[in-house]
């Protein structure tokens, strides 16, 4: 089970590229507090105002076209960057970890009783 | 057949179908969609996407509301639990830090 966006911002890659790994730029958008090393098997810790934290590894890393996060609760999320007219198209894909794809089993997998 | 009844009967009608499973799901995972946006995806006809939407609205699993000459649909998380809870959850984040990140590459690029 997995979420998708795709949207175009009017950025180069590689100022997007800054703008989702820096930790000072990521706190404009992603968290309120982020610490992250953005290379393969870099450590990223994510705090937001709730109180909420998230920890996540890097899996992959290629400067302005791909990065992986692997969330310490075993969902991932893939980030991919493409140049296009007018700016760079931000590809994200969110996975959920193994437990939700038990309770969609349990949601979707209902037949029709005869 | 009284009316909560009638309701979670037409719940499993609607999910009985593998293909209407599918279109749930490829509504959840996008946020929201029309038939012409999920048809461009899948190998059946717009006409017949519109139909299958229609239905799950009507059991209540869609919400509709009208974008110009189109009809939008997103997944009503209630009658589903968890899992499509956590696609509405997550992919609002998404679209909250999106918007955000947008905001940001623009204020930058004003500087």
């Amino acid at each position: 089970m997995q979420i998708e966006r795709e949207i175009v911002f009017p950025a180069s890659p590689d100022e997007v590229w800054e703008a989702l790994t820096e930790p000072e730029r990521l706190e404009e958008w992603f968290a309120t507090e982020v610490e992250l090393d953005a290379q393969p098997g870099g450590a990223g810790v994510f705090r937001w105002e709730n109180g909420e934290e998230r920890r996540a590894v890097v899996r992959e890393a290629s400067p302005g076209e791909r990065l992986v996060l692997d969330w310490d609760d075993e969902g991932e999320v893939v980030l991919e960057l493409e140049e296009v007219d007018g700016g760079t198209r931000v590809h994200v894909v969110e996975t959920a970890p193994d437990w939700s794809t038990a309770l969609e089993l349990h949601a979707l997998a209902w037949t029709p009783v005869a | 057949m009284d009316a909560g009844r009638l309701r979670v009967s037409r719940v499993f009608d609607a999910l009985g179908d593998p293909g209407r499973r599918s279109l749930v799901e490829a509504v959840a995972s996008r946020g929201s969609a029309t038939a012409t946006e999920l048809a461009a995806e899948l190998p059946v006809t717009r006409q017949a996407v519109a139909k299958q939407l229609m239905s799950l609205a009507d059991a209540g699993l869609l919400r509709a509301t009208r974008a110009g000459r189109e009809t939008r649909y997103e997944v009503t998380p209630e009658p589903f639990g968890d899992a499509v809870a956590w696609m509405v959850d997550v992919g609002g984040a998404w679209d909250d830090r999106l918007a955000k990140l947008g905001q940001a590459l623009r204020d930058r690029a004003a500087r």
